[in-house]
């Protein structure tokens, strides 16, 4: 979470104390540190360890490691299944990043021209961020049930054909990302709302002097004005779409035939799912998953971020 | 990520054990050492100072936990200052199992557990527990009323491991209402997937549009049924005789006869006999109880929800045999009791024992079957008043009974035996969604499945033989 006050917090020059520090005043620092780096090291730091340990080890039936197995477990992820995962993985992150954003953009834009009754608006925009991941999955397994779709019921009122929404390997991925973007929307709009808000209104009031309405107005103005949130938004976006679980495994548990299967679905897969114990396995591929999200996140700040206009 | 506690934790948590073993052992006054693998007499259990606690874990809620509750209450009752059985609700079966295994890991098991049909070669192999056989044989207790297919899938090796409890097989059900309609005899269902096939062509019906408004048939692609269908066709789920001579070393459910099943299910799907379900039976059954679908497949323990939640009249048949002249086995699924002896002293492991015992008698599964749905596992059970009442009022209960009454008892309806038969199952439905959801045929998405399991299969037998 460090990424939020990177990202929207302009960094405060000149606040460092001209005084040298001394002895005592580099104990007390570390006094006041040492529970953070406690908590730190025990929370983190040592997972982390142990992740990279279980990820070279077999385990016998207990899951408990007990043979040495090197990187054998990251050799076997060249396979074509592997692939599948990460290419599921991509599909489901970009499926869900940019209708999010986009959607959130839209509806905030839209919401400007509406005088009356924005602030209601915007809450009822909102409100799909207070569902639990698993309390939104339930509303839509109604939706999508195969047999007694809420979906397929008004599709068919109206005169058009029934969707496969869960049962078919094309359209799985697409109806949990559905899902995802309804649930994430709220959130967007939230950040994009406070964002747009914060907008002087000076701005705005010269630019319509210039003559520039509307679209005009929001593709020069108004965008690039939230540029800090909505760079947060796509990391951030990015990092839950990556470690997005349970609407997966409420919906289709990893498929029809895997095509819903993302990493983290893979992960608690080898590990938990089929009373496997695998966790080597996992453990290699939580490493993988560790790396795709700095690599994710350090690109969005080396390619993004020097696009955004901090004001 | 990581599960296991650290190193100085596990430490502890062992020294803390060791010393309450320890303990226990002083105020036990018995000879109670740490782990009792063979089974106790009832002598440990007299001039007892305080009651025998027994942690009993299990995957039973809703209305079959209350069920249970009833009866481990009324266990308490009757031994009270003896034993105290209290129940403790681990999630699902899966759930249930993860847990095992980290109280293992833990060296704290509870007394008593309930685990799945699929974990039994891993209860096995762990040894933890106190086979069933070894009590059967120093009591001398008679199994002669234990229903002889489930006696046939938890012996292995010739011993009885673990003791049935809730288990289940599954069976066809049919929409009454909607086989009249059709001027079908709802009396005689179909037996076999051709039969379905025909039924369908006359149950489903279609709007004016041609959508179609209710399907003949529709089942979810779950792993279990494709156990059941080789039981029926008589064919071994895993080689060595289905893991029962030997380790099973692959696993046979590429077999013409399931390939045939899962063409047959294609088919009823793409002539639009059939709505595509998926793997969750949860649609399965909204598909057959709002009438959409109007012969499905499902365990014997849904019959009760079936005749609660639907408006029509349902009726139950026989689970399909793949092709006529099939020898008809079955299969059952469902949950075993296994008694911990590994870190449990000889009176935990004999209170557990007598709880058993408690719950396997007639009277307890006239109630438990009457409560659930799940079969009663000991058959004089259906002779007891709530077992009666509930057949008089629903007929449909006894079908379950007559199907395992019908069905031989050898190796392939006894079940693979095999340690990552929950994989297996899982990687069954894999294969047959495949078939059902690409290009991929039948046989080649059966056989790839298949193929898949080599590895784990090779994995686990390495990993308990060392």
């Amino acid at each position: 979470m460090t990424t939020t006050k990177t990202a929207t917090a302009p960094p405060s020059p000149g606040t460092r104390s001209p005084r040298r520090t001394q002895g005592g005043e580099a104990a007390l620092a570390w006094a006041f540190l040492t529970p953070s780096i406690v908590v730190f090291a025990l929370f983190l730091a040592y997972p982390l360890g142990r992740t990279v340990y279980l990820s070279m080890h077999g385990n016998d039936i207990i899951g408990r490691p007990n043979r040495f197995v090197g990187l054998s477990h990251f050799a076997e992820m060249a396979s074509p299944e592997f692939v599948k995962v990460l290419t599921t993985t991509l599909l489901f992150t970009i499926g869900t990043v940019v209708p999010g954003v986009v959607g959130a953009l839209a509806i905030v834009l839209l919401l400007e021209g509406v005088i009356r009754g924005q602030r209601f608006l915007r809450g009822a925009f909102a409100l799909p961020f207070a569902f639990s991941v698993a309390s939104a999955s339930v509303i839509f397994v109604v939706f999508y049930s195969p047999g007694n779709s809420v979906l397929n019921g008004v599709l068919y009122r109206l005169g058009l054909d029934q969707v496969p929404w869960l049962t078919s390997q094309d359209m799985a991925l697409w109806s949990v990302c559905i899902t995802t973007v309804w649930m994430n929307l709220g959130y967007g709009v939230l950040v994009l709302a406070a964002g747009i808000g914060s907008i002087p209104k000076e701005i705005n009031e010269a630019a319509r002097i210039d003559g520039a309405t509307g679209v005009r107005l929001a593709r020069d103005v108004t965008v690039p004005m939230l540029g800090p949130q909505l760079f947060f938004l796509i990391v951030i976006s990015t990092i839950n779409a990556l470690q997005s679980f349970g609407q997966i495994h409420i919906l289709t548990r990893g498929g029809p035939s895997g095509s819903t299967t993302t990493l983290v679905y893979s992960i608690f897969e080898d590990a938990f799912a089929y009373s496997t114990s695998d966790f080597g396995r996992a453990s290699a591929q939580a490493l993988v998953l560790l790396l795709v999200v700095l690599v994710c996140t350090a690109v969005q700040f080396g390619v993004i971020e020097r696009k955004v206009h901090y004001a | 990520m990581t599960l296991s506690p650290r190193p100085r934790t596990l430490r502890a948590a062992a020294l803390i054990t060791g010393l309450g073993l320890a303990l226990s052992a002083c105020s036990g006054g018995g000879d109670g050492g740490d782990s009792t693998l063979t089974a106790p007499g009832p002598e440990v259990l007299e001039g007892l100072d305080e009651a025998v606690q027994v942690e009993f874990w299990h995957s039973m809620d809703a209305t079959n936990g209350q069920v249970l509750d009833g009866l481990i209450e009324d266990f308490n009752a009757q031994n009270e200052g003896r034993i105290e059985v209290t129940g403790s609700f681990q999630g699902d079966y899966d759930t249930a199992l993860a847990n095992h295994r980290a109280a293992i890991q833990q060296g704290d098991t509870a007394e008593l557990i309930m685990i799945f049909d699929l974990g039994t070669q891993f209860m096995i192999d762990s040894g933890q527990t106190v086979p069933a056989q070894s009590f059967v044989d120093a009591d001398g207790y008679d199994t002669g009323s234990i229903e002889g297919a489930l006696l046939n899938y938890f012996t292995v090796d010739g011993e009885l491991r673990s003791f049935p409890f809730n288990n289940s097989t599954p069976l066809m059900y049919i929409n009454r209402d909607a086989f009249e309609e059709a001027g079908l005899d709802p009396d005689s269902p179909p037996t076999d997937l051709a039969e379905i096939r025909e039924a369908a062509e006359e149950l489903t019906v279609r709007d004016d549009d041609g959508t179609v408004v209710q399907y003949g048939f529709g089942a979810a692609t779950y792993g279990w049924f494709v156990e059941q269908f080789m039981a029926r066709a008589g064919v071994p789920y895993c080689d060595n005789a289905n893991g029962r001579s030997g380790r099973a070393t692959e696993v046979l459910f590429d077999d013409p006869k399931v390939v045939e099943t899962v063409e047959w299910w294609e088919e009823m799907i793409d002539d639009e006999l059939a709505v595509q379900i998926g793997r969750n039976t949860d649609d399965a059954q909204a598909a057959f109880t709002s009438g959409r679908a109007a012969m499905t497949l499902e365990s014997t323990g849904s019959l009760g929800g079936f005749i609660e939640r639907s408006d029509f009249e349902v009726g139950a048949g026989y689970f399909p045999l793949v092709g006529e002249g099939d020898p008809g086995g079955s299969i059952i699924g469902g949950a075993s009791l296994w008694i911990n002896g590994e870190g449990h002293s000889e009176q935990e492991v004999r209170a557990s024992w007598e709880f058993v015992q408690y719950l396997l008698t007639p009277e307890s599964q006239s109630i438990w079957h009457a409560g659930t749905g799940y079969l009663s596992v000991n058959t004089e059970g259906y002779d007891g008043p709530e077992a009666q009442e509930r057949a008089e009022e629903f007929p449909q209960f006894s079908v379950a009974a007559a199907q395992l009454a019908d069905s031989e008892i050898n190796e392939n309806t006894a079940g693979c035996m095999m340690g990552v038969m929950s994989e297996a199952r899982a990687t069954a439905e894999e294969g047959w969604e495949t078939a059902l959801t690409s290009d991929t045929p039948a046989a080649d998405a059966m056989s790839d499945a298949a193929d898949r399991l080599d590895t784990p299969i090779e994995e686990y037998n390495a990993s308990v033989e060392e």
